[in-house]
């Protein structure tokens, strides 16, 4: 799937989300996982690792989050988020373990280059 | 099925009550590789939650199928929806101990790793050797095994039968820090 090139199927909040998949993960994982999805949220985490970036969105308590793996393509503008910041992503989801992942992502703010 | 979810569940809440003892990561690494003649198959999953309870060396894994990425869309296709049959049985699923966790006597080891692999609904138990780490604020596990597919009744078509190993090589490497 071409991620920046397509519409997401459904725009949420982490929390939503988060709580969607807290609330009923079979349902949760019909309706969100190999979809593209938009989660605005706030920035909680940013790592690197082999030359990828992830950022943790909060979720609704402080152990649990949205774990949004993003593409190559994407870490330029990763580098000018700080945490605490609120963005959005557009990805894959791909389930839920104490953490809502999502992988393939890319930001889509109005302020950055890739919408 | 439904009870070993509940029985991790508690284990994981009880995680979050005692967590000064619980070494946790959500970004392990797991890959798997299958060597044939025909073609090398990799795929990579950054997004592994593994927790170590540093008093009993017990370690639970988890990790969702889905989140293995191919170099090719159309294999990571037929790998979740005719081998792993990922919609059916999203995650994978390890839970073992580390023998002998507490009489680790130099911060760099080498420990024996034991437990119960659950993939694709089917349990087998796994024995491997695994590099151990224990510093400070952090405990790094890392290694590789060798798993049978036709242990985890998972079914190749004949026609690609060819192109996919009996064998496939796990590799892990997962850093643990402090469960705050």
């Amino acid at each position: 799937m071409d991620i920046k090139n397509s519409n997401p199927k459904f725009m949420v909040t982490a929390q939503q989300i988060f709580k969607d998949f807290e609330k009923d993960e079979r349902l949760a994982n019909k309706k969100y996982v190999d979809n593209l999805i938009q989660i605005n949220g706030i920035i909680g985490h940013i790592s690197y690792e082999n030359g990828m970036s992830i950022i943790a969105l909060k979720g609704d308590n402080d152990i649990s989050s949205i774990i949004c793996q993003m593409l190559p393509e994407a870490n330029s503008n990763v580098l000018k988020l700080k945490k605490g910041e609120q963005i959005m992503v557009k990805g894959i989801c791909t389930g839920y373990l104490l953490d809502v992942m999502m992988v393939r992502c890319l930001i889509t703010n109005d302020n950055f280059n890739e919408k | 099925m439904k009870n070993r979810f509940i029985i991790l569940f508690v284990f994981l809440v009880a995680s979050q009550l005692f967590s000064q003892e619980k070494y946790l990561t959500k970004e392990g690494y797991i890959s798997f590789f299958s060597h044939s003649l025909a073609e090398d198959i990799k795929a990579d999953n950054y997004q592994v939650l593994s927790i170590i309870d540093k008093k009993t060396g017990e370690i639970a894994i988890q990790l969702l199928m889905k989140s293995f990425m191919f170099k090719k869309a159309l294999m990571q296709q037929h790998f979740n929806q005719s081998y792993v049959e990922s919609y059916k049985y999203p995650k994978a699923i390890f839970k073992g101990f580390i023998i002998k966790f507490n009489e680790l006597e130099s911060q760099s080891s080498t420990v024996e790793i034991k437990g119960i692999l659950s993939i694709h609904g089917k349990e087998k138990e796994i024995s491997t050797q695994a590099k151990i780490e224990v510093l400070k604020d952090q405990i790094n596990l890392s290694g590789n095994f060798m798993v049978e597919v036709a242990d985890f009744d998972i079914n190749i078509p004949v026609v690609v039968r060819n192109n996919i190993a009996k064998t496939i090589k796990i590799t892990f490497d997962l850093q643990h820090n402090p469960f705050k």
